[in-house]
C-alpha cells in the first residue's frame, strides 16, 4: 500500500506538534518529510525515529545557540534538525551571501536537507552539505542517492558544515510527484504523536462541538 | 491632440473584503468552479456515457458514469445502499451512506470497480489508490425521495414547489479530494489544463453524481411500477440540483490555504474593478445587466431557510432586489462610467448580502472581461511559504500594525474576545468548535485564530531586542506560524481573513459560506452557527444535455422557465 504525499505532509506535521513542536515548526516538519519522501528518502521513517529521541526534551535545550561566530551548537548538547533546519532557511541570504556554517552534534542530520534546499531556492544560490563521509549538493542537479547511504541515514553526525557553491539555480522546478511508503511501525510511531493533538470524544462535544441539527433524517 | 480622461478604479480594500460578515454574504458568479468547469466542458464537446448501471429494487448496486475530455476520461464510480433510516446522518461521524463515490482517472475495468466496492463505501476506513481522484458520499432528502418516487411510480410529475422547496434528492456530506486517504495528490493532476482551476476534480464528481441521482430515482420509480412510472419532464428535471450539507471542515481549509485564498478573492475583486473602470456600457450590456437582476429576484424567492440569521438576510436581501429594480428604472446607465455610478449607490442603499450579489451581477454582462480571470484562480502554495528571515523586526511590527490593526485594538484579555476553541476530535477526527472557558478543550486549540496570535506576537515582537526576523523567531518558535501568514498577505493582500475567528460572536457558516460560494453552491440554509445545508447545479443542464444548452447560463432561474 502507498500513500500520496498530502497524507505524509499532514500526519508528519500532526506528529511533530504532538511531540511538542510548535505549530510553525510543525508545518515545517510536514514540508521536510514530504520533500524527503518524493525525494525517494525514507522521511516518515527519519521523522519518527527522531520525535520518539526528542520525546519530552525542551526548546531550549535542543535550538541553536551561537557558540562563537557561524557555529551552532545546542545547550543540551544535540541540535535538532528541524529546530536548525528552520534556522538556517531563516539565514538563506546569510549562507548565499558566503556565511559557511558549522552545526555541532545534530540528531537525523538527512532531515536539514529539505530546508537547505528551500534555502537554495529562496536565493537561488546552490548549497553543499557535509556530515562525515557524506557531501551533498543542493543544486539544479541534486544527487540524493549517494553511494554512502549509511551516512545519509545516520542517525547522529557529529558536526555538519554547509557551504555556499557557485552554481546559481534555474527557476523552481513544478511540485513534486509521487507516492510514498510507510513501514507500519513508522505509521504506528507518528499516529501515536499525532493522537496527542486530538481533543477526547466526550458526549458534549459530540452534540454541540459540530454544531449539527439533531436530525438528518429528512 | 485631445487628452482622454480616463479613471481606473482599483480593486477594494482587503480590510473592507476580508471581515467574515462580508464573506459570509458572498454569491456564486461567473468564476465559480463549477461554472468554470460547464464553460469548459461545453467549450471542448466533452461526451458522456454510462457503461454500467446496476441497481437492484432494493436500491442497491453500482453504476459508472463516464466523461470524456478531448485528452483524457474520468469516471464517476457510484455505490448504492439500502440504508436504514436510523443510521442516516450528515456527520462526518456517520459510518453508512445512501450512496457512495469516487471520480477515477480513466475508465474502470471490472477489476477496478470490485476493488473500490471493498473500499468506496466504507470511506474514511476504505483506501483508495493514486487511480481515484475523489471520495465522497451522498445521503437522500427522505421528505422529497420518497415523495418523487411515489408519483412517478404513479405516472405524475412531483409539484414544482414541492420540488423547489428542497432543491435537491440527495445531498453530499462530503467530497474528499486530494491525497485524501490515499487518492491521488492535487499536484499529480494540477498540470492538466482540465484542473487547472481550483477544485475541477470535486465539481465534475459532484455534476456526474447529479445526473446519478436522477437516473437512479426514475429507476426505483421503474421497478416499483413498471406499468405505470413515468420518468421526470425534462425541464422540471433540472430544478434538482444536488445538495450538500457541510460543518466546520470546511473553515480550516481558507486558513491553511493563504495564496490559495488569495487568487480567488484577487479575481473577484479585479473582475469587479475592471467594471466598476468601464467608462461607459452598450445598451444591449445594460439589457443584460437588467435580467440578470431579475433573475436574481427570482432566486432570493426561491431560496428557503429555518434559520434566523438566514431568514432576516434573505428579508434584505429581497428588499435589496426590489431597491436594485427601481433603481435601474431611475438611472442612465450608459455613460459616465455606469457600474461605478451603480455601485457607489449600492455601497449606502444596499445591506452587505445586496452588495455582495450586485458585485457578482455585474460581472454576467461581461464574460470577455472576467472570464479570464478563471485562470488565475488557482495558486502555488510554495511560493510564498517560507520565512524571509532577513526581513528586520521593524518591519515585520510595520506590517502587523498595518495587517491586523483590527486585532491591536481588541482586547484580547475579555472572554467574549476568545471565547471559542477550534479543535480535532479524536473521533473520526471531525473538526469542532469548543467554549474556551467551559470546555476542557483548550490544550488542542488548533493555529485558526490569526488576529489573537498576531496580537500576542507583535507583543513579544516590541519587546525584543532582535533585529531581524531570523532572531526574533530562533527566541519565539511559538510565533513562527503567525510570522509566516503576515509575511505572505504581505504580498497576497487577500491571504488573511481579517477579523476574529474565535469570537463569542463568531458564525462559522460565514468562512463556509465563502468558499461555497466560490464553488458555485446557492441556497445557503444554516441548521446552526457551524453547519449549512446548500444547492449545487440546480438549473444546470444533465451531461447529455450540454451543447444543446448553455454550460454557463444556468446559474439565476430563467425567467420563463425555459430557454438557455
Amino acid at each position: 500500500m502507498s500513500w500520496s504525499l498530502n497524507e505524509i505532509e499532514s500526519l508528519a506535521r500532526k506528529a511533530a506538534r504532538g511531540a511538542g513542536l510548535s505549530w510553525g515548526l510543525a508545518e515545517e516538519a510536514g514540508k521536510a518529510t514530504r520533500w524527503l519522501t518524493a525525494a525517494g528518502l525514507p522521511g516518515p521513517q527519519a521523522l519518527a525515529d527522531l520525535l520518539t529521541r526528542n520525546d519530552g526534551a525542551d526548546y531550549d535545550a535542543l535550538c541553536p545557540v551561537e557558540a562563537r561566530e557561524a557555529h551552532w551548537v545546542a545547550k543540551g548538547g544535540t541540535l535538532c534538525p528541524l529546530i536548525a533546519g528552520a534556522a538556517l532557511c531563516d539565514h538563506a541570504e546569510a549562507l548565499a551571501a558566503g556565511d559557511d556554517m558549522t552545526l555541532g552534534q545534530t540528531a537525523s542530520p538527512m532531515l536539514l536537507l529539505p530546508y537547505l534546499a528551500a534555502a537554495a531556492r529562496l536565493t537561488g544560490r546552490g548549497l553543499r552539505v557535509s556530515w562525515g563521509e557524506l557531501t551533498v549538493t543542493l543544486d539544479a542537479d541534486m544527487d540524493l542517492q549517494p553511494a554512502n547511504a549509511n551516512a545519509l541515514h545516520a542517525p547522529m553526525a557529529d558536526s555538519v558544515r554547509i557551504v555556499c557553491t557557485d552554481t546559481r539555480l534555474p527557476d523552481a522546478p513544478p511540485p513534486a510527484k509521487g507516492r510514498g511508503q510507510m513501514p507500519p511501525d513508522v505509521q504506528h510511531r507518528l499516529t501515536t504523536f499525532a493522537q496527542r493533538t486530538y481533543a477526547p470524544a466526550t458526549e458534549a462535544s459530540r452534540l454541540a462541538g459540530a454544531g449539527a441539527g439533531l436530525t438528518d433524517n429528512d | 491632440m485631445e487628452q482622454t480622461q480616463s479613471k481606473t478604479i482599483a480593486p477594494r480594500d482587503p480590510a473592507v473584503v476580508m471581515q467574515l460578515g462580508r464573506l459570509g454574504s458572498f454569491h456564486q458568479s461567473r468564476l465559480s468552479f463549477m461554472r468554470i468547469l460547464l464553460r469548459r466542458m461545453e467549450a471542448e464537446a466533452w461526451t458522456f456515457d454510462r457503461p454500467v448501471f446496476d441497481i437492484d429494487a432494493r436500491g442497491v448496486g453500482r453504476a459508472v458514469y463516464s466523461a470524456h475530455g478531448p485528452e483524457r476520461s474520468y469516471s464517476l464510480v457510484a455505490f448504492a445502499n439500502d440504508l436504514p433510516p436510523e443510521k442516516r446522518s450528515d456527520r462526518v461521524i456517520a459510518t453508512e451512506w445512501d450512496a457512495t463515490f469516487t471520480l477515477f482517472d480513466g475508465v474502470p475495468t471490472t477489476a477496478d470497480l470490485d476493488r473500490l466496492q471493498n473500499n468506496v463505501p466504507k470511506q474514511e476506513a476504505g483506501r483508495v489508490s493514486e487511480r481515484e481522484l475523489s471520495l465522497s458520499r451522498a445521503n437522500r432528502s427522505v421528505r422529497l425521495w420518497d415523495y418523487v418516487v411515489g408519483k412517478l411510480a404513479a405516472g405524475e410529475q412531483p409539484d414544482q414547489t414541492t420540488v423547489e422547496k428542497v432543491g435537491y434528492l440527495m445531498r453530499t456530506t462530503a467530497v474528499y479530494g486530494s491525497g485524501k486517504f490515499g487518492a491521488a495528490d492535487r499536484e499529480d493532476t494540477a498540470d492538466r489544463a482540465e484542473f487547472q482551476a481550483p477544485f475541477q476534480i470535486e465539481m465534475l464528481s459532484v455534476f456526474l453524481t447529479r445526473a446519478f441521482v436522477m437516473d437512479l430515482v426514475e429507476h426505483m420509480a421503474q421497478l416499483r411500477a413498471p406499468d405505470t412510472a413515468v420518468p421526470l419532464d425534462p425541464d422540471l428535471r433540472r430544478r434538482f440540483g444536488i445538495g450538500n450539507s457541510t460543518g466546520l471542515g470546511m473553515a480550516p481549509f481558507l486558513l491553511t490555504h493563504p495564496a490559495l485564498l488569495n487568487s480567488w478573492i484577487a479575481a473577484r475583486e479585479e473582475a469587479l474593478a475592471r467594471i466598476r473602470s468601464l467608462p461607459d456600457a452598450h445598451p444591449s450590456e445594460v439589457d443584460i445587466f437588467r435580467s440578470f437582476a431579475l433573475r436574481a429576484r427570482l432566486h432570493t424567492q426561491d431560496w428557503y431557510s429555518d434559520h434566523p440569521v438566514q431568514i432576516a438576510k434573505l428579508d434584505d436581501l429581497r428588499a435589496d432586489t426590489a431597491a436594485l429594480l427601481a433603481h435601474l428604472d431611475s438611472v442612465e446607465l450608459t455613460a459616465d462610467y455606469p457600474w461605478n455610478r451603480l455601485w457607489l449607490w449600492a455601497e449606502s442603499a444596499l445591506s452587505v448580502e445586496g452588495q455582495e450579489l450586485l458585485a457578482s451581477l455585474l460581472l454576467e454582462p461581461y464574460p470577455h472581461l472576467v472570464d479570464g480571470l478563471s485562470s488565475c484562480m488557482a495558486a502555488d502554495e510554495t511560493a510564498t511559504w517560507r520565512i524571509d528571515g532577513a526581513m528586520s523586526s521593524t518591519r515585520l511590527r510595520a506590517l502587523i500594525e498595518d495587517i491586523y490593526s483590527w486585532a491591536l485594538d481588541t482586547d484580547w484579555t475579555t472572554p467574549e474576545a476568545q471565547a471559542r476553541v477550534w479543535y480535532t476530535s479524536e473521533e473520526k477526527l471531525e473538526p469542532r468548535l469548543g467554549d474556551r472557558f467551559d470546555e476542557p478543550v483548550e490544550p488542542y486549540e488548533q493555529p485558526l485564530c490569526p488576529g489573537r496570535d498576531a496580537a500576542r506576537m507583535y507583543s513579544d515582537l516590541c519587546a525584543t531586542s532582535e533585529t531581524t526576523v531570523a532572531g526574533f523567531l530562533m527566541r519565539h518558535p511559538e510565533h513562527r506560524h503567525i510570522v509566516r501568514r503576515a509575511q505572505i498577505t504581505a504580498r497576497l493582500p487577500y491571504a488573511e481573513i481579517r477579523d476574529n475567528t474565535i469570537a463569542d460572536t463568531v458564525m462559522p457558516i460565514d468562512m463556509l459560506r465563502l468558499k461555497l460560494s466560490f464553488f458555485g453552491a446557492c441556497h445557503f440554509d444554516p441548521r446552526s452557527d457551524r453547519w449549512v445545508r446548500i444547492t449545487m447545479y440546480q438549473h444546470a443542464p444533465f451531461p447529455h444535455e450540454l451543447g444543446s444548452r448553455s454550460g454557463d447560463d444556468w446559474a439565476y432561474p430563467f425567467l420563463t422557465g425555459g430557454a438557455a
